[in-house]
């Protein structure tokens, strides 16, 4: 057992693991808030790479201000797609919902590759290329900056949920929407802001992610994985998002290193089968007992 | 005009047609169909078949989503299951074609009850991502072993043959597609005038009322998984005829989302609904395309625009009708019969 | 027929609505026929012409080289009309698109032949060859080839009336590894390679080739499609640490992430490329990493201003802007159809498919016009040429690196 190389493989997983933790909190924010599963998630992440391409190599900003704009329109997507597509359909089967993102998801393929073609591009380096040893250790730089770059963000992200006014008012509304309807909060508002807020944390992840593999209209089936990721966690769990998100990350990257690529999928969805079957809401997620 | 129909029995309110009316339309129908292989062109021939294939599968996945609620994004990966077993008895053993088509549907409906298996104790969304694992995971199976399904260059079979003839050609072909398609949709159609299928509406409706009604939900759920893939194994084989190459690429999870597409589109829940979803899916795509072709003259490069509108084209369809029209083309076919049934009075 | 139904079945239908339905069913059997009547019509044209069909990927994932291949075919097709045609018979190019989806590829061949009566056609996928072949024999008037360089398609008895203009994906294996071997013999090597059909095609046989060529395979590593994140691979690269690292069943991403993270770790190992990577632009388009990256290329650049390329001057009049190696593809195979057409036609033969096929395996010594360096023959279904070019990013060009390589002079 050659343990220098495991630890770098655990390094090299935990780094994508971080990026599938951002995504994957996207993911939960909208599922808490709105109880809508959003199969889109991949590709709102792919249009933040492809904004963030548009402003910085189309429109040759500083990376800075490309970052900030792209930010902005995520949230503005964000926004419009609550009011546009998810409003209307309040009340209606959660399917239909789930089935709406899917929708969501191909139209957005489509006004990328509209706009940028199908091809493949790659995103002007944003992040550090110099290389990076722990120790005996390698880390590509690329992947500890992202690394650092979604744990800033996931932080901040906790510290705002806990204690800013609107963070109070989301957790209410994921807690008990009538109560919070009574207690005066706008649970429309909340809504939209759920979204807003998931947008641009997805919107970050794209361009983290974009920075390291490249972009591609295809991208959005990280998505995938990002999905095996919270329903390990639990669906309703920030927390389990985290942590799954490091798991998946990891186990990805041991199967990848010892049992070959074409494991790596096989691995992540046999682990969501066993989960699946041992609990089905997930590692940390609520169990709802469901009365008639 | 006619106001509405009076029922006086119960077998009446449970027949599939309510006038006759209906009953001549579908002789017409039948008899186009009947005719279309001698008058259509090759392409329309395949088309036809394209179509007839992926109502059938669609039919499937009617059953159980549509029907008893469980969503289902595994239905490409059944398919692509009755596909080998098709691909692999014909190259292997060289028996029947129907005998092969109906040992697909059998193989891809075990697999649907395993997949199922999990239904009792999940249910919803979580249900449907299980089924993606699913087909995530035959489709590393269909990759990977390679001794039976070929790895992933996969099988290549040669045409079936039924009473003599060589089945090589749409032409031919559609003599085998069509009918299997018009006896699953009619055994569909009559299943939900039977007791099961009774059973799997109760549990669409609400799963914990109807097994306080009786109903097993295991064994319902399960039927139902079974059913469902049982038509995608059949639609599966018949692919596997028709195009004669089967391999892992053949049936991506974006299949699956295709006949969810389909339908929604058509109608959840409605055996036209899968009929005119499945058809119209099925279409879109190259009516786009004569768009396109018709266009070009004005707009030159209307032929790399294509592929975007398509996937928009796609995604729009399944978004506006969520919004608009969620009973689907179904609903818009009834309320067009009863303009005509109503006329001159509004609906 | 239940009693009830009956009964409902009396009641008078009003006479407008029947006669309605009376239209509908009249324009729908209107319409059918038309759509009969469109063969005849079809037909009767094709007559004098010469029909060239294509399955091109003009949108899609394979776009890329779809659009090469349709600019490519048609500046051929253009160039023999103006030159008076085969024998005073024109040529007639009738794409159509398929987004490299097989079953709108097969959907797009069964309209150009239900409408025309294609001598030649283009296909894209190697499942699309695979699907149409025993439809060629059947019909018999065709040969194909097509966007695929499968291995598996190279199999005359399998596949007697497909080709394709270039070395199948083993012979660029062997193609490359001949060269590795000719300036570093005993090298090691590792294969990289995606987990589809087009990535897993020349593995097994590539590591055959390179252990009778002396070479060491020292790893190979599978990356599943569309991945993002390669890190991992790359670790197990360097715990390898081959001399050469040969990508295949990519276009371009992981490359470049691959081989800055290897330059990072400090590795010497040199990258390699087959067919679908070695395009200039995708080349130049890796960025910085991309200098020193070696491939395979069956066909002279569009700059290359080579003096017995006369062909490529005039491809460059005829379009002033960089045309990619799928455009080379297309021209190529294009003009070898044509070749089998005016021997076939020459000899006072029927265009069958067969009669075709045995025109263009006459080729022999053919000179391209020096978009291949050599003269070519074309005994099976491939032609097994090619030379080994590598990036030049201060230049932004690809230069030669060694000869032409034919792998069926001396028994590859």
């Amino acid at each position: 057992m050659d343990w220098l190389f495991f630890f770098e493989i655990s390094l090299a997983g935990l780094g994508t693991g971080g990026l599938y933790a951002l995504t994957g909190l996207a993911f939960v924010l909208i599922y808490k808030a709105t109880r809508v599963i959003n199969l889109a998630i991949g590709e709102l992440l792919m249009l933040g790479a492809y904004l963030f391409f548009g402003f910085a190599a189309g429109l040759a900003l500083p990376h800075w201000m490309a970052i900030l704009l792209t930010l902005l329109l995520a949230a503005v997507v964000g926004g419009g797609v609550e009011r546009l597509f998810i409003r209307p359909m309040l009340g209606e089967s959660p399917i239909s919902v789930f089935m709406l993102t899917i929708g969501l998801g191909s139209i957005l393929i489509g006004v990328v590759e509209l706009i940028w073609g199908p091809n493949p591009q790659r995103l002007p380096e944003f992040l550090p290329t110099t290389p990076l040893f722990l120790g005996e250790a390698y880390l590509s730089s690329k992947i500890a900056a992202a690394f650092a770059a979604a744990a800033v963000m996931v932080v901040a992200f906790v510290l705002v949920f806990r204690f800013w006014r609107g963070g109070v008012a989301l957790r209410a509304t994921a807690s008990d929407q009538a109560a919070a309807y009574s207690m005066g909060i706008n649970v429309p508002q909340v809504f939209s802001l759920a979204w807003v807020v998931a947008c641009v944390i997805a919107a970050a992840a794209g361009m983290l992610v974009g920075a390291i593999g490249g972009i591609a209209p295809t991208m959005g089936v990280f998505g995938l994985s990002v999905l095996v990721v919270v329903i390990v966690g639990g669906l309703d769990s920030v927390f389990g998002a985290l942590v799954a998100g490091l798991l998946i990350g990891l186990l990805e990257a041991l199967a990848g290193a010892y049992l070959g690529g074409e494991y790596k999928l096989l691995a992540t969805f046999s682990l969501l089968v066993v989960v699946l079957m041992l609990r089905p809401y997930g590692l940390f997620g609520t169990h709802e007992i469901e009365r008639l | 005009m006619r106001i509405g129909t009076a029922k006086e029995s119960y077998a009446a309110d449970e027949s599939l047609f309510d006038t006759a009316v209906q009953w001549r339309w579908l002789l017409v129908f039948f008899a186009l169909l009947l005719i279309f292989p001698f008058i259509a062109t090759p392409y329309w021939l395949f088309m036809a078949c394209l179509v007839a294939i992926n109502v059938a599968s669609a039919t499937g996945l009617n059953i159980l989503t549509g029907y008893t609620g469980l969503v289902s994004l595994g239905q490409a990966a059944f398919m692509g299951v009755g596909a080998y077993t098709v691909a692999w008895l014909e190259i292997n053993l060289g028996t029947p074609v129907l005998v092969n088509l109906v040992a697909g549907g059998l193989m891809a409906g075990a697999a649907g009850m395993l997949v199922g298996v999990p239904s009792l104790r999940v249910k919803g969304l979580y249900l449907a991502i299980a089924t993606i694992a699913a087909s995530v995971i035959f489709h590393f199976i269909f990759a990977n072993w390679t001794s039976v399904t070929g790895g992933v260059s996969g099988l290549t079979m040669p045409p079936g043959t039924i009473f003599g003839f060589t089945l090589d050609e749409p032409r031919d072909l559609y003599w085998l597609i069509v009918p299997i398609t018009v006896l699953m949709v009619i055994g569909a159609a009559n299943l939900f005038r039977t007791r099961i299928g009774r059973a799997f509406i109760a549990i669409r409706d609400r799963d914990i009322s109807a097994e306080v009604l009786g109903i097993r939900l295991l064994r319902f759920k399960l039927l139902s998984f079974a059913l469902s893939s049982f038509y995608a194994g059949v639609a599966g084989g018949l692919w596997a005829y028709f195009f004669r190459v089967v391999t892992p690429e053949s049936f991506p999870l974006l299949m699956s989302i295709f006949f969810l597409a389909a339908i929604i589109v058509g109608g959840m829940g409605s055996i036209l609904g899968a009929i005119l979803g499945a058809a119209f899916m099925t279409m879109v795509p190259e009516v786009l395309k004569m768009v396109v072709n018709w266009l070009s003259p004005w707009l030159p490069d209307a032929v790399a625009l294509l592929s975007p509108v398509r996937v928009m084209v796609f995604g729009a369809l399944i978004v506006g009708f969520l919004l608009f029209e969620p009973q689907g083309l179904a609903e818009m076919w009834r309320r067009l019969r009863r303009q005509f049934h109503l006329w001159p009075f509004k609906t | 027929m239940t009693e009830e139904t009956q009964r409902q079945g009396e009641r008078p239908v009003s006479p407008l609505r029947r006669r309605l339905l009376g239209y509908a069913a009249a324009t729908a059997l209107a319409g059918l026929l038309g759509l009969a009547g469109q063969n005849q019509i079809g037909s009767a044209q094709a007559a004098e012409e010469i029909v060239f069909g294509g399955s091109i990927p003009l949108t899609g994932v394979f776009a890329f080289a779809g659009e090469g291949v349709h600019a490519g075919i048609q500046d051929w097709v253009q160039i023999v009309n103006e030159g008076g045609g085969i024998e005073g018979r024109m040529l007639r190019y009738e794409p159509e698109d398929t987004a490299y989806k097989v079953d709108a590829s097969v959907a797009a061949f069964k309209r150009i032949t239900s409408q025309f009566q294609p001598n030649l056609y283009y296909g894209d996928s190697t499942a699309f060859s695979k699907t149409i072949n025993p439809e060629l024999e059947r019909n018999g008037r065709m040969i194909m080839a097509g966007a695929s360089f499968a291995t598996e398609l190279n199999d005359p008895d399998l596949f007697p009336l497909q080709f394709m203009a270039g070395p199948d994906y083993t012979e660029m294996f062997g193609i490359l590894l001949r060269h590795v071997a000719d300036t570093q013999p005993g090298a090691r090597v590792a294969f990289v390679y995606s987990d589809t059909e087009f990535g897993r095609d020349p593995i097994e046989p590539g590591r055959e080739r390179a252990e009778a060529l002396g070479l060491e395979v020292v790893e190979t590593i599978v990356t599943p499609p569309g991945s993002v994140d390669v890190s991992t691979e790359v670790l197990k690269l360097r715990r390898a640490r081959p001399d050469y690292a040969i990508f295949h069943g990519y276009v371009q991403a992981p490359i470049p992430e691959f081989i800055s993270q290897a330059r990072q770790m400090g590795m010497e190992t040199r990258f390699m490329g087959t067919f679908w990577s070695m395009d200039h632009t995708v080349v130049m388009g890796m960025g910085e990493v991309a200098d020193g990256f070696m491939g395979v290329m069956p066909y002279r650049y569009y700059y290359d201003e080579a003096a017995d390329a006369p062909m490529l001057e005039r491809i460059r009049e005829m379009r002033p802007e960089y045309q990619s190696t799928a455009y080379m593809q297309g021209f190529l195979t294009a003009m070898l159809m044509t070749e089998a057409v005016e021997r076939t036609l020459a000899a006072g033969q029927d265009l069958t498919g067969s009669n075709l096929k045995a025109a263009l395996n006459s080729i022999e010594d053919f000179d391209t016009g020096g978009i291949i360096g050599v003269p070519i023959s074309l005994p099976g279904n491939s032609i097994p040429v090619g030379r080994i070019y590598q990036a030049d990013t201060a230049a932004q060009k690809m230069v030669p690196v060694s000869d032409w390589i034919r792998l069926d002079q001396t028994g590859g």
